[in-house]
Order: C-alpha cells, then sequence, then structure tokens
C-alpha cells in the first residue's frame, strides 16, 4: 500500500504581539538612559595669584634642584621654560573654523585675516557669501588649530610644517587625529611649498598599507593595515609641544617636582587653548597642572 | 479604455516581523549608548564645552558654575554678565564670592550635622565656553579659590563622545 504523503499545514506565524510590548517598554527606559555626547572633568590646582603670601611672610627659599617647568603660550608661540632657562619658541598659525549658521557649512581663516576683516566693519564670511555677526563671532568658532611654522629668524614669516596623520573623520571631512613618527621619533614632516607654506609638499606622501609608524602614546608603533585612513595635515604645534613634554618628564623623573607644570597665559587667550595644553600635559605624565597669567 | 481598478483582499493581516526587526536594531544601538552610571553631570545651555582627552568622571554632585557668552551662572542662577567680568581690574569677582561663601556655610553646617569634618576644600566643577577669554575663566576659578571652593574641575566634553 503506497504511503501517504503528508500535506505540509499551514506555517503559522508566531505571536509577536507580546515581544513588542516588552520592546515598546523598553526602547523609552534606554532613551532615558543614553548619553550621545559624555561629560568629563579635568581637575586643576589654584592659581598661584590665589595662593597669596602676606607682607609679613617670608617666601620660601627657591629649592635649586626644582625642575620648575611652566608652558607658556602667547600670540604667535608656545614656550617650555625650566629653571630659569627657555627652549626654543615653537611657533604657529592660528587657523580658526567656524560652521556658518546660514548653510551650515565650514569656514577656514587664518586668526589675523579674521580680525582685519572685522576691523574694517565686516564679519566673517560665510561659503554662501553672507556674513557672520561680527560682535559674536568669537563665540561661533567650531575649532581652533595652531599650525606649527618653521621660522629661519624672528622676522622670517615662515612656512607652515606639513606632516602625516591619521584620518579620524570620513572622506567628505577628514580629520587629522595623531600624528605619526617614525623609528628615531621624528614626525613624519616637511615644510610647505608656496606662500607661507600653504600648500601641501608633493614630497610627502601619507604613510600606506605595510608602513611602520608610531604616534607620541607609549608602545603605539605598528604596521599600517589595509583599511587604515592617512593623511597629511599641517603639524599642530600641541602635537610638537607633547613630544618636548613627554621628553622632559621621561629625562627628569627622579626630581621631586617632575609631575608639576605651570601653564601661563595671556588674558586673552581662549579656554579651548588651555584645556588642549592641560590635556598634552597630562598625557606627558604632568599630573599637578597650575594656571598662572603672563605678566601676573 | 477604462483602467481596472486593482481587488485588495479586505482582511490583509498586519505583519510585525518588519517591526520586530526595527526595534530589535534600536534595541542593541539603545544598549551599546547606555551610560548604567548615570549623569552627574549635566551640560549647561547656551554654551560649547571644549573636547578633552580627559575620561575623568565627577564622583559625587558637585556645585557647578557656568561662564557662558553673556553671564556667569552659579547654580542656574545668572549672577554677573560676562562682559563685567572682563572689564573689571580686581580679581575678585564680588557678587560670585558672596553666594559662594554662602553656599560654602550651608555646606560646613551640613557636614557638621551629619559629623563629617568640615574644614575640607569644597568641591565645584565650573563649565566654561570654549571660546571664552583665560582673563574670565582665570577671575572666576580665584573666586571660587577665595570662597572656600579649592577642588576645582572644569567639565569637558570627551573626545569621540567617550568611545574607545
Amino acid at each position: 500500500m503506497a504511503k501517504q504523503i503528508k500535506k505540509p499545514g499551514k506555517v503559522e506565524e508566531p505571536d509577536l504581539l507580546p515581544a513588542m510590548g516588552l520592546f515598546t517598554i523598553l526602547i523609552p527606559m534606554l532613551l532615558t538612559m543614553t548619553s550621545f555626547s559624555k561629560l568629563a572633568i579635568v581637575e586643576v590646582n589654584l592659581p598661584e595669584r590665589s595662593q597669596m603670601i602676606m607682607d609679613n611672610d617670608v617666601p620660601p627659599p627657591p629649592d635649586e634642584q626644582a625642575l620648575n617647568l611652566s608652558l607658556a603660550i602667547a600670540n604667535n608661540y608656545l614656550v617650555i621654560g625650566a629653571r630659569g632657562g627657555f627652549q626654543p619658541n615653537v611657533y604657529f598659525k592660528e587657523m580658526w573654523t567656524f560652521r556658518c549658521k546660514s548653510d551650515a557649512q565650514l569656514v577656514t581663516y587664518a586668526m589675523e585675516d579674521v580680525k582685519t576683516t572685522v576691523e574694517s566693519g565686516h564679519g566673517p564670511k560665510c561659503k554662501d557669501g553672507s556674513e557672520m555677526d561680527k560682535e559674536k563671532y568669537l563665540y561661533e568658532i567650531e575649532t581652533i588649530e595652531l599650525w606649527a611654522i618653521q621660522k629661519e629668524s624672528e622676522e622670517d614669516p615662515g612656512k607652515v610644517i606639513w606632516a602625516a596623520y591619521k584620518n579620524d573623520g570620513s572622506a567628505e571631512e577628514a580629520h587629522a587625529d595623531s600624528a605619526y613618527v617614525d623609528g628615531a621619533n621624528n614626525f613624519l614632516s616637511l615644510p610647505g611649498e608656496g606662500v607661507g607654506g600653504l600648500q601641501k609638499p608633493a614630497a610627502l606622501k601619507a604613510p600606506t598599507p605595510g608602513m611602520a609608524v608610531a604616534t607620541l602614546q607609549p608602545n603605539s608603533a605598528r604596521t599600517l593595515k589595509p583599511g587604515d585612513k592617512t593623511m597629511v595635515y599641517p603639524l599642530s604645534a600641541y602635537d610638537l609641544i607633547a613630544k618636548d613634554l613627554i621628553a622632559i618628564h621621561t629625562q627628569f623623573i627622579d626630581l621631586d617636582d617632575v609631575d608639576n607644570i605651570i601653564i601661563v597665559a595671556n588674558d586673552d587667550t581662549q579656554f579651548d587653548k588651555i584645556i588642549q595644553l592641560m590635556d598634552r600635559a597630562k598625557e606627558a605624565g604632568f599630573s599637578k597642572i597650575n594656571l598662572a597669567k603672563l605678566g601676573g | 479604455m477604462a483602467r481596472k481598478a486593482r481587488k485588495y483582499s479586505e482582511d490583509v493581516p498586519f505583519s510585525l516581523t518588519s517591526m520586530m526587526d526595527m526595534m530589535t536594531i534600536i534595541l542593541v544601538f539603545m544598549i551599546k549608548n547606555m551610560d548604567a552610571e548615570g549623569q552627574l553631570l549635566t551640560q549647561a545651555e547656551n554654551l560649547i564645552l571644549p573636547i578633552s582627552t580627559s575620561k575623568v568622571q565627577p564622583k559625587e554632585v558637585s556645585l557647578t558654575v557656568v561662564v557662558d557668552a553673556n553671564y556667569v551662572i552659579v547654580d542656574n542662577e545668572k549672577v554677573v554678565p560676562t562682559a563685567d567680568v572682563l572689564a573689571q581690574e580686581d580679581l575678585l569677582v564680588t557678587k560670585v564670592d558672596e553666594i559662594l561663601k554662602d553656599r560654602r556655610a550651608i555646606e560646613q553646617e551640613h557636614a557638621l550635622k551629619m559629623g563629617l569634618p568640615a574644614d575640607e576644600a569644597g568641591h565645584i566643577i565650573v563649565q566654561i565656553d570654549k571660546n571664552i577669554p583665560y582673563d574670565a575663566m582665570y577671575k572666576v576659578m580665584a573666586t571660587c579659590g577665595f570662597s572656600g571652593y579649592t577642588n576645582i574641575a572644569f567639565a569637558v566634553m570627551e573626545k569621540n563622545g567617550g568611545e574607545e
């Protein structure tokens, strides 16, 4: 007798309604607990001037063995001082990037160009031709970059130094993250071409897969993989200073005040620059940061 | 020739499968971004905090001073215009100092009641717009120190939204 073939029954969909109910409760709950931008804190020691010495107090004698490290930021250079002496100035060109409210596009100008425009009675121009508010443009700066400058003399306007960077952004909006260094801890860099070195040097190529590179971070040496994004971008003065700070901290590790640093700035220095310098100092190992004013 | 209207069945069952797929994707995304510890610090309005590599989180809720383009704000109360702080010669911002001293006295009184040491330095978090000049920041910070808040921390935005 031939075996009767069973007819496949109608496939029933599982009842998804209870699961949907669960999801509807879970999603709003998680939404309230989600943080899309995370806040942190940077601890700081009090300003030097607030720790006042009374008139009748005898100031303590200066410690000859102390490092007394300071990092000063002036209008166009950064300088490290220790034991009464100073390292060579790290000159920079300050670049301001604004995001225009009118077209949401980014525009980058040199700080001195913006100031000249504002002095002539106009606001910085957007890509669509509109002008920013010349009273409030200072609070619309999205990023401040300090492009390192190579100078032959004090009078020399200098040339922008370009370097190889890890690209942390997208193809449309590249973002320079960490500067690459070679085996001798030197930046992969060259002075730019054209007026002021504003053009990328043709001889400097972005690192390619297979190349051995490192960053300023310890134990960061590695070989670039095919997916790693790299770029050539103006070398940041912050990176040059970070490299010097790491070298100083390593060299004077035995001193009592090796973890102390005083950041000194002008009255008009933006808070963002202070935080960037504090970040570089902390990363180099300086855990006790004081703040002071230039000439204060 | 008139076009023939397509006939639809009247009782089309509502398919939840695609909805479930969508919900699952949202749920996974939310779990990834969830901050189980909660936020002890919330960003004030009208200011952009600087981006930093710091990952230090505040350990307790502290008094917050905000300095934006327009005002110095202590505990959500506008105290003095930022322009006035920039214009003054003196390091001490008197109006801010008065409020901070009052708050410090309350904190010390509360500590005594709880049996905690009252002479410990006060903790304060300062939220400053990233484009505020150093002069304003320095004066506010010094004022905090004069008022007994010597453990000062600046609020910053974690780089890459805190992602590793």
